[in-house]
């Protein structure tokens, strides 16, 4: 018996010894021993990431509702002698915003994300009905926007990376249930170039294909993510889309001011057998704004955004019989099917989100 | 003959539990998360696995410059607690096959704490997985291993 127990005091012993390994005590430690350390892999690489200090929270799942004071549109005259001119008044305008944003490859050399939007505009008459029918499809069927979008961070080192943005909108004046065609699909792409100076500062330029101002572009754009030393302000921008001065009330309480670009080219009167060749409302609007982001419990986060929507773009381009999309740019003197006066007025956005780790 | 049997089985147990222990502990050590602004020194006690950090690319607070401290923690009696030494991986189990779960990863730069699982990829990388509710809605960080410079 005394052999038996010697022998499993034997075999216990070093197996108790090695659970112990490296269970050290961490209070007063000598922590000037971890700074010469390399990667004991000779051939890991260092890369930067896509984030600064302080940035505002990537929305994984985001729930919305947005909504427009009253307004009108100044319908000019069209080419369409059927279409009348004169003002179409909206006691307001209002919608549900779903998006998604989910992280497919998030790993040290390269991070790829895809998306899907959902946003909805229903205006809401008032007084006299219908002086044309882009008024009254605005009035019966709103406008809708159904999208994915896809984000690919490539860091090329510490330093340089590459970003690139695509994404594919149906937009036009339908229900769900009465789903645009996908030959009606809007494409958007840009593409950045840029450095990641420090963990307070990435710059980047590169070139879109965008809709944001209502019909399509090419244009330069410019990335800017910063934070002041002091940590308590910061810069996020993707000129021309969106830019905005942070003020960081603490890591879970954020405050922004700037703008934001808003819009697309909406397929519309797609149904109107008045009108059966390819009308597109080109929709920009530009949206000055204060923004409050804030934890309400742990990963759900709360955005409140109110401010001035400066209608920027409400005209009415004719694809014609060959029914295909074309570049005006900024400088382009195609002829709109109708011009309008898109009147400005004040709006607000409030949405719960899941923010990503 | 039953003594005997006995032995047997309690050696053939502690070699299995041994060796299981030795792959578990592939993970203690030195690691750097890919943003590279700290050292995290992964250890064991007991039977589970904790990460703290023990290096800091930027040590002092820009506005004090004092050494950095847990300001975003929740808890506010836990916001003058030193960011070095600091453990921010939590509670972590063998899980088998290259794999540690059950744990968390605090995130100091938001307070803001995470279920996490622990993939090794190779002796030297890890797949840090922090994500929220279910795996889908997380972020995957890649650790590198250090040793001292050669």
């Amino acid at each position: 018996m005394r052999k038996l127990s010697s022998l499993l005091l034997l075999l216990v012993i070093p197996a108790w010894t090695y659970a112990q390994t490296d269970s050290t005590a961490t209070d007063e430690e000598d922590f000037s021993m971890y700074e010469n350390l390399d990667f004991a892999d000779a051939g890991a690489k260092r890369f930067c990431t896509p984030k600064v200090f302080d940035l505002s929270p990537a929305k994984l799942i985001s729930i919305g509702y947005d909504y427009q004071g009253s307004f009108g549109i100044d319908y000019g005259t069209a080419s369409d002698s059927t279409w009348q001119s004169g003002p179409g008044n909206f006691s307001g305008a209002g919608g549900l915003r779903l998006g998604a944003n989910i992280p497919v490859i998030s790993k040290t050399n390269v991070v790829w994300q895809l998306g899907f939007n959902y946003a909805r505009t229903a205006y809401s008459g008032e007084g006299e009905t219908a002086v044309n029918p882009l008024d009254a499809t605005l009035r019966s069927n709103g406008l809708t926007t159904t999208g994915i979008h896809t984000t690919l961070f490539k860091p090329l080192g510490e330093e340089k990376f590459i970003i690139a943005q695509g994404s594919a909108d149906l937009n036009g004046d339908y229900y769900l249930d009465n789903f645009t065609p996908l030959q009606y699909t809007r494409y958007s792409a840009a593409l950045i170039y840029g450095k990641k100076k420090s963990d307070r500062k990435m710059i980047g330029f590169g070139l879109a294909r965008t809709y944001r101002v209502g019909e399509l572009n090419y244009i330069p754009v410019m990335l800017l993510n910063w934070t002041a030393p002091n940590r308590k302000w910061g810069v996020e921008m993707l000129a021309p889309a969106r830019a905005h001065v942070r003020k960081s009330l603490s890591a879970r309480n954020i405050l922004m001011f700037g703008y934001e670009l808003e819009g697309n080219s909406y397929r519309v009167l797609r149904d109107n057998v008045n009108n059966p060749l390819g009308y597109e409302l080109r929709r920009g609007e530009l949206r000055f704004r204060a923004v409050w982001e804030t934890s309400m419990y742990q990963f759900i986060w709360m955005s409140l955004q109110a401010g001035y929507r400066y209608g920027y773009s409400f005209n009415v381009d004719n694809f014609g019989s060959t029914d295909k999309e074309f570049f005006r740019g900024f400088f382009g003197d195609q002829p709109y099917a109708q011009e309008n006066e898109f009147k400005g007025t004040w709006y607000a956005q409030l949405s719960v989100n899941l923010v990503s780790p | 003959m039953k003594a005997l049997l006995f032995i047997c089985s309690f050696f053939l147990t502690a070699t299995l539990g041994l060796s299981q222990n030795t792959e578990a502990d592939r993970l203690l050590g030195v690691w750097e998360p890919s943003n590279g602004k700290a050292r995290v020194k992964i250890e064991k006690i007991g039977e589970k696995y904790y990460g703290k950090i023990v290096w800091l690319r930027e040590p002092n607070d820009p506005n004090t410059g004092q050494p950095k401290v847990d300001k975003n923690n929740p808890d506010a009696s836990l916001r003058t607690v030193p960011l070095k030494g600091y453990r921010m991986l939590k509670d972590f189990k063998f899980l088998g096959k290259d794999q540690w779960d059950s744990g968390t990863i605090y995130d100091p730069e938001n307070g803001s704490t995470y279920k996490c699982i622990i993939k090794m990829s190779d002796n030297n990388t890890l797949d840090i997985r922090g994500y929220i509710g279910v795996e889908a809605l997380g972020r995957t960080d890649v650790w590198k291993r250090l040793e001292v410079k050669k």
